[in-house]
């Protein structure tokens, strides 16, 4: 996850950039230090900085990365003539390199042969069955072609191996809310918590998918952790402060007919009622009156 | 017995400074030709494995506090479950790994070079010292030492009268030995801190079994996220509105 200042520093980087002002290597670097995607500047710019034989000189032994970075970059915005280039000029200087190989397999997915690039990425793994960019390049390629079961497959059985790999929790607990499968969704989610307990994003994410769930177990639940997110992102989260107002008046209707745990949670929720209203007073004075009148509607 | 004696600035210059380079020197040629003689270990599947589940049962662990208790208990029966849990090493092959490591031929040969490209210079060089630098006094320890460390540090020195802090060649050879890890971690980055350690354990799978045991029998004592949570988020709304 990219931090705050990184981000900051990654703006501004792009800021000078794009404004005249040198620096574009320097913004490559954090761009590929941060993987971030941010294709359409990274050809322009790298792309520059190639068909300049004096800057691509300067380099030094980071041109051929830049080469890779480059023809990624190229593969994202189409540029498939870009992208054969640069893996011809890489090839030339490594061949038989797997990392030459994997780009070759992104270049024919580009171009829609899926079974070639099947073929490909399957010759990859097996000179190393244990290489995790061509597993998860391979599980990309399912979901690219719709296959969106063969791709739960394969990134399950991913998964098995490399269990602590917390992008491809992400990435299947993304592919199991598309389906809906909550249930599942929300053990990945656990597992993301898990590894990275201080990140609000999953907390949130968790959350609102306990609440859709429903049920009033779950429901108790989320409010913990919209309430958790809360803490952790020291109460600027709009939306977990929804997902509070939401849980309370939910859990108010379930729980109509039996005898309600009267906990602290009427204090909550008007405080969170308050920090809401003055968020949007704040930031959206227009939609204040939408506000007011939803959760005067959510009373309990 | 404590007279003081005079050293010549000669042997500081013929004498400390240039073993000291010297060792400097074989250090960075010994860590250039490991990176040279180093083979691709084709990482095993079950090892990778074990690897990844050791950190995420460590996740399980230190994060326990922050999922669910129906959550946490089903991991944690999934992990040390007695039929198929992922960290239960049943009796008889939890000593296995100190016999696996040595019959692994692909381990045994890789622990053998890193160990002759440590043994070998070490010998040249102490060898070397010895038959050059002997039979003087090359450099006085500081501090004051008893009689006991005569025998160490004055090996060449056959007077029996010179104070124990006037030291031969030798010792500041082992000095240089194990006080240069540190330069050569400055230097060439982490990869190669192993200078002078005589008794590097193989940390591989060995050890992480031990890891597995460990972590099967943590108790871990949670209560999902905290109850109380609601107060204290309620706390911080009030008095950062």
């Amino acid at each position: 996850m990219v931090s705050e200042t990184e981000e900051t520093q990654l703006n501004s980087l792009e800021n000078q950039v794009d404004n005249g002002g040198g620096g574009a290597w320097e913004y490559l670097c954090l761009v590929r230090k941060l993987k971030v995607r941010r294709s359409e500047k990274v050809f322009k710019y790298g792309l520059s900085i190639l068909n300049d034989p004096k800057k691509r000189s300067a380099l030094g032994p980071e041109e051929w990365t830049l080469y890779e970075q480059v023809a990624i970059a190229a593969l994202d915005c189409q540029c498939l003539d870009v992208t054969k280039d640069c893996i011809k000029v890489l090839q030339k200087k490594f061949p038989e390199s797997k990392r030459v190989g994997r780009l070759n397999g992104m270049l024919l997915e580009a171009k829609g042969s899926w079974s070639e690039a099947e073929k490909a990425y399957s010759s990859l793994l097996e000179d190393n069955s244990l290489d995790q960019v061509i597993h998860k390049r391979r599980v990309a390629m399912a979901k690219a072609q719709g296959n969106i079961s063969e791709a739960i497959e394969l990134l399950n059985k991913y998964l098995e191996i490399f269990m602590a790999d917390h992008d491809a929790w992400r990435e299947l607990a993304d592919i199991y809310v598309s389906l809906q499968m909550y249930k599942q969704a929300a053990f990945c989610y656990e597992e993301l918590i898990l590894s990275q307990p201080t990140v609000p994003l999953y907390h949130l994410a968790y959350a609102d998918v306990l609440y859709t769930l429903g049920g009033l177990e779950n429901l108790q639940t989320a409010k913990k952790y919209y309430a958790s997110t809360i803490d952790l992102t020291g109460g600027k989260n709009t939306r977990a402060l929804f997902g509070i107002c939401l849980c309370s008046s939910a859990i108010a209707q379930v729980s109509k007919g039996r005898n309600r745990e009267d906990k602290e949670s009427p204090e909550l929720q008007s405080l969170a009622a308050t920090a809401l209203e003055k968020d949007y007073k704040q930031r959206a004075a227009g939609k204040l009156g939408l506000l007011t009148s939803a959760l005067r509607s959510m009373k309990f | 017995m404590a007279e003081d004696l005079v050293l010549d600035t000669a042997i500081r210059d013929w004498v400390l400074i240039p073993l000291s380079v010297v060792m400097v020197l074989i250090g960075i040629l010994r860590y250039f030709v490991s990176k040279l003689m180093r083979s691709f270990q084709v990482p095993d599947h079950k090892i990778v494995k074990e690897g990844q589940v050791i950190v995420r049962a460590r996740n399980l662990r230190a994060a326990a506090n922050f999922i669910p208790p129906k959550s946490f208990r089903s991991r944690r029966v999934y992990f040390s479950n007695e039929e198929n849990g992922l960290l239960f090493v049943p009796k008889g092959q939890a000593q296995n790994a100190q016999a696996q490591m040595f019959s692994d031929p692909n381990m045994a040969m890789d622990m053998m070079k890193k160990n002759l490209s440590m043994i070998i210079p070490q010998t040249l060089t102490f060898a070397w010292v010895n038959f050059f630098f002997s039979g003087f006094v090359a450099a006085k320890i500081p501090f004051p030492l008893t009689q006991r460390f005569r025998s160490m540090l004055q090996n060449g020195i056959d007077l029996s009268t010179v104070d124990v802090s006037y030291v031969s060649s030798r010792s500041w050879y082992f000095l240089n030995l194990f006080g240069l890890r540190g330069l050569f971690s400055l230097i060439l980055g982490e990869e190669n801190g192993l200078t002078g350690a005589m008794f590097i354990r193989y940390l591989g799978p060995e050890d992480s079994k031990c890891v597995w045991v460990m972590d099967r029998y943590a108790a871990v004592v949670i209560t999902g996220i905290s109850k109380n949570i609601s107060k204290q988020v309620t706390m911080k709304l009030e008095y950062h509105p």
